[in-house]
């Protein structure tokens, strides 16, 4: 049921100065040379928009070419373009198993948040799906928020995740929460 | 009765407004079977709508007590034939997915408890109060009555809670 087999996959990102129209401008180059947008994450973050795409073409199809039919536009609006090309397994979208669990993170301000939560799952093979941190609070006093959705390996529940952050909680002084977001199946 | 084939999304008839069932007849009764058969057959499925094997008539299938969500609380098998919600209450989000849209799931909002006015497979009126596991199902099931996907429902992008500074 997929377009999977198609020849040619490419992972593209887009980087630039936040403005209306950089949505336009690359989904625009993608359309005219007949590519698919298979998969595909925007968002705004600090003044930049960024686009993460994955990209099909059917026909064989190289990154130059590619990056060759970005160029006007990337000049024009002052954007990064990068392109990787992806083999046919990498392009296989394979759902997390197990359970999926929320974890939040929040605290003042301090190095290492991100990495040391990272590292204890990185080391239980629990698995980070979604990820996203941001600097809120004011100047005087910041704050880190870091939101993350994981996928739980065999053997490891969500109360396990808990008692394990329950440590780095201690450790960093930052708030920690945990809950089970395993979609319904309905 | 053999359980059918869940009709996946594009196909036409998971869009449609479905007709209230006339009068409970023999037709009736073997799509409500084939219902029941189809949600035990889905792997974890709580629920089927008569629209997701081809029927256009208001009429599905809930039940959770073989879930781990819904175990503790819930009325068992329910066939809702025209089915009705007199009462919602309270508001939850929660992620959902549906067999008629594989690889896809979103956050949607739910009443917590629903009052939901029905004949049953025998043609009886009943009225049940459902909350929790057994609420949310019921109104994924009936959505599919109306046409509606969890897919119109989604109230948030996953990142939903970073949209709000200000950059200056």
């Amino acid at each position: 049921m997929t377009r999977k087999d198609s020849l040619a996959h490419f992972a593209v990102t887009v980087v630039g100065k936040d403005r209306p129209g950089i949505v336009a401008g690359a989904t625009g180059v993608l359309y005219r040379l007949g590519c698919n947008i298979e998969d595909s994450s925007s968002t705004m973050l600090g003044g930049e928009f960024s686009m993460i795409l994955i990209v099909s073409h059917a026909k064989p199809f190289t990154k130059g070419r590619l990056l060759d039919e970005f160029r006007g536009l990337s000049d024009e609006m002052g954007l990064s373009v990068s392109v990787r090309p992806l083999t046919r397994g990498e392009a296989e979208y394979r759902a997390p198993e197990g359970e999926l669990c929320m974890v939040s993170v929040y605290g003042s301000d301090k190095p290492g948040i991100v990495y040391r939560v990272a590292q204890e799952f990185a080391r239980r093979s629990i698995n980070i799906t979604d990820l996203n941190t941001k600097l809120i609070g004011t100047k005087e006093e910041p704050v880190y928020v870091m939101m993350l959705e994981a996928a739980l390996p065999d053997g490891i529940a969500v109360e396990d995740v808990a008692a394990l952050l329950d440590e780095i909680k201690k450790e960093l002084n930052v708030e920690i929460s945990v809950r089970s977001i395993t979609p319904v199946s309905l | 009765m053999p359980a059918q084939k869940i009709l996946l999304y594009p196909h036409p008839v998971l869009k449609k407004f479905c007709n209230p069932v006339p009068a409970i007849d023999e037709e009736i009764r073997r799509l409500t079977e084939d219902l029941v058969d189809t949600m035990r057959e889905g792997p974890g499925s709580v629920g089927v709508a008569a629209p997701q094997i081809g029927a256009t008539l208001r009429l599905c299938v809930v039940d959770v007590s073989a879930s781990r969500l819904g175990r503790e609380n819930n009325h068992g098998l329910l066939v809702m034939i025209n089915p009705e919600i007199v009462h919602r209450e309270g508001a939850t989000i929660g992620r959902e997915g549906c067999m008629s849209v594989p690889d896809y799931t979103g956050d949607v909002e739910r009443a917590t408890a629903v009052t939901v006015r029905f004949l049953d497979g025998e043609g009886t009126p009943r009225e049940v109060e459902a909350s929790g596991f057994e609420a949310i199902a019921i109104q994924h099931e009936m959505d599919h009555l109306d046409g509606i996907l969890f897919l119109d429902r989604i109230v948030s992008l996953k990142t939903g809670l970073f949209r709000r500074k200000s950059y200056r």
